[in-house]
């Protein structure tokens, strides 16, 4: 996965607290054979103090091309929070967010598109499925495209 | 309550007997009184017959007197028949006289002398009238003037006055008594009506205290009930958020017990993946090692076998138990968001309701060779996809668990009852034994032989409901006989109603 604009390689921010969830899903996606970088992280400060940087403004991840994998349910903030970060900062607000987590309340679901998420995904709690949707986001992560954060 | 041992006082009924007993008083005077006052007034008019008859009697011996002296004068016979007429008259007077007051001793004696007065005075008359109508006038005037009968006549003219005056003054006295009789009645009437009225002022005083202190008890017990609901009110909101707690608790650990289950089952994966490199890898190494012609110590490969066997079993054992969690934690989460549902109380025809439910195990009952009747059902207002949930479990239920023996005959029963609907699923099925009658509404828990897939959810999840739409749900059931589960629930089900039970 690569961005047209840039040629450079996507980096993934996988924001997920459960670190054998971090580690499945990054599994999984390798083996649908997505070799971008994943930069883990597994709390929203450290996650946001990435993402925006040190004074919040978001331009230290200027030009570089991002995708969002973020859980909603964090200990230090809800993915929602982060969410409305990305989408109302002017660097950051075309970064592609998927959604991932074991929520699928309907309302939920309807508020994280409302605030702009590209996609939503709801872990299936069986390991089957969920190894098998984590390789389909794998192979959809393979052929999108992504620009640059600005 | 100080005052209570003064109020159970009968002051009331007292008073009430002390008016009954005075009014009979004043009855039963009145009564005599009245009965005097007629008697007085006979007695007056008594007095007045014999008063009348004495002046009759005197001027009907008159009227005797001038026939004869008209005859005498005129020698006309005409004049003699007032007297012919009259005088026969005399003793039937007497004797009506004589019977009117036999009650007074005193007056026979004058009567006695009357009877003796009128005989004289009648024999003196019809003397000159025979001398003179022996045609001797004169000796007959000679008789007359020798004052004979003018003596009689006087002295009768002066008993009868003498009679007649005794009588009125009889018939003074009478009316005296008969005066002061009335006077007296008029006084008790008086009297009795003033107690009468006094009684009833202190009736309604009394009546009036009572009332107001029964209106302090009843504005008493008036704030006792509002306090009452107060209690009930702070009670409901309490058990409401307890509930409301218990539901997002349910929620809670139901979703946050998925996240470890999920790495669990994906690192259980992750390990068998490896068993097969790993034994891969020792079947590679074991071939490299034939092909070396190495030797290899005797049991090795029996060994690995073993391994690879108690490696499966125990990657089997987490993997089966991982379901069972799985499935459990599942049941939970859709207990607990079944109960965050919000309810929408409709108009539900309840024989729809059920042909759509009946309809959907129509299949399974044509194999089992089941039947199925649905008796008219009172329609309800309620929450539908709640009451298909419920009805359908009930109707699965009663399917799943039929006896081999002997077809299961299901009936869906219904019918009103005081604000209330109740329908009842009959099977005759294998029944549930006593002892279980609590414990299959339990979470998790099942009855009798478990040859049955299920989870024990259904029953404890159709109670939760039933209970939310402010029903209950009760069980009559016998072993190898049968069950048949009542449903009861409010005809009408409002949001209002949720919050209040």
């Amino acid at each position: 996965m690569n961005s047209k604009m840039t040629e450079l390689p996507v980096e993934i921010v996988m924001v997920e607290d459960d670190e054998g969830h971090a580690r499945l899903i990054e599994k999984n996606i390798r083996r649908a054979g997505v070799n971008n970088a994943i930069r883990p992280f597994t709390n929203g400060t450290d996650a946001v103090n990435f993402l925006f940087g040190i004074d919040g403004s978001g331009t230290t991840n200027k030009g570089k091309p991002l995708l969002i994998l973020l859980d909603l349910n964090l200990p230090d903030m809800t993915g929602i929070d982060i969410l409305k970060r990305v989408k109302t900062n002017d660097n950051l607000k075309r970064v592609p967010v998927v959604i991932l987590t074991t929520t699928d309340d309907a309302v939920e679901i309807q508020r994280c598109y409302d605030l702009g998420c590209n996609v939503y995904i709801t872990k299936p709690v069986n390991y089957e499925n969920f190894a098998h949707a984590i390789r389909q986001l794998g192979l959809f992560f393979s052929v999108i495209q992504v620009p640059a954060a600005e | 309550m100080s005052d209570a041992p003064r109020s159970s006082f009968p002051f009331q009924p007292i008073l009430l007997g002390i008016g009954f007993l005075l009014l009979i008083a004043i009855s039963v005077a009145t009564t005599w009184l009245v009965n005097q006052s007629a008697d007085d007034a006979a007695a007056v008019a008594h007095t007045l017959r014999v008063q009348d008859k004495l002046s009759n009697l005197l001027l009907d011996v008159r009227r005797a007197e001038s026939g004869q002296r008209g005859y005498l004068l005129t020698n006309d016979q005409q004049y003699l028949e007032d007297y012919r007429e009259v005088v026969p008259t005399f003793d039937g007077q007497i004797g009506e006289l004589r019977t009117l007051t036999q009650d007074n001793p005193s007056r026979t004696f004058a009567f006695d002398e009357a009877a003796a007065l009128i005989k004289t005075k009648i024999s003196e008359m019809d003397r000159t009238i025979d001398i003179n109508s022996s045609g001797d006038r004169q000796e007959a005037l000679k008789l007359v003037l020798g004052g004979l009968g003018r003596d009689t006549m006087n002295r009768l003219r002066e008993l009868v006055e003498r009679l007649i005056a005794d009588e009125g003054r009889l018939l003074d006295i009478r009316g005296e008594r008969s005066r002061s009789n009335n006077f007296l009645l008029l006084m008790m009437a008086l009297l009795g009506s003033a107690v009468v009225v006094l009684i009833g002022a202190a009736s309604v005083f009394l009546v009036q205290r009572n009332y107001k202190r029964a209106e302090i008890a009843r504005q008493t017990v008036e704030a006792t009930n509002a306090n009452l609901e107060q209690i009930v009110a702070y009670r409901t909101a309490d058990l409401t958020e307890a509930n409301e707690e218990i539901q997002r608790f349910a929620y809670i650990v139901s979703h946050d017990l998925r996240s470890p289950l999920v790495n669990i089952m994906g690192f259980t994966g992750e390990l068998e993946a490896l068993r097969q490199d790993i034994f891969e890898q020792v079947s590679k190494l074991q071939a490299d090692l034939k092909g070396l012609n190495a030797q290899m110590e005797p049991g090795t490969a029996e060994n690995v076998d073993r391994l690879g066997h108690d490696f499966d079993e125990a990657i089997r054992f987490i993997k089966t138990s991982i379901a069972n969690m799985d499935r459990l934690i599942n049941a939970v989460l859709k207990l607990s968001r079944e109960g965050r549902r919000q309810f929408n109380p409709e108009t539900i025809d309840m024989n729809g309701l059920l042909d759509t439910v009946t309809q959907t195990v129509a299949h399974r009952a044509t194999e089992a060779g089941a039947t199925i009747t649905i008796d008219t059902l009172p329609p309800v207002e309620s929450d539908r996809l709640a009451l298909q949930q419920v009805f359908a479990n009930l109707v699965d239920n009663a399917l799943k668990y039929s006896r081999n023996d002997e077809p299961n005959r299901i009936a869906i029963i219904g019918q009103t009852h005081a604000g209330k609907a109740i329908y009842d699923v009959t099977d005759t099925g294998r029944g549930i034994d006593p002892h279980d009658h609590q414990r299959v509404f339990e979470l998790f828990r099942r009855s009798g032989t478990q040859d049955k897939p299920g989870e024990g959810i259904g029953l404890a999840h159709v109670r939760a409901l039933v209970r939310r739409l402010g029903g209950t749900l009760s069980l009559q059931s016998e072993l190898g006989k049968g069950s048949t589960f009542t449903v009861t629930l409010p005809r009408r089900w409002t949001v209002e109603k949720r919050s209040a039970a």
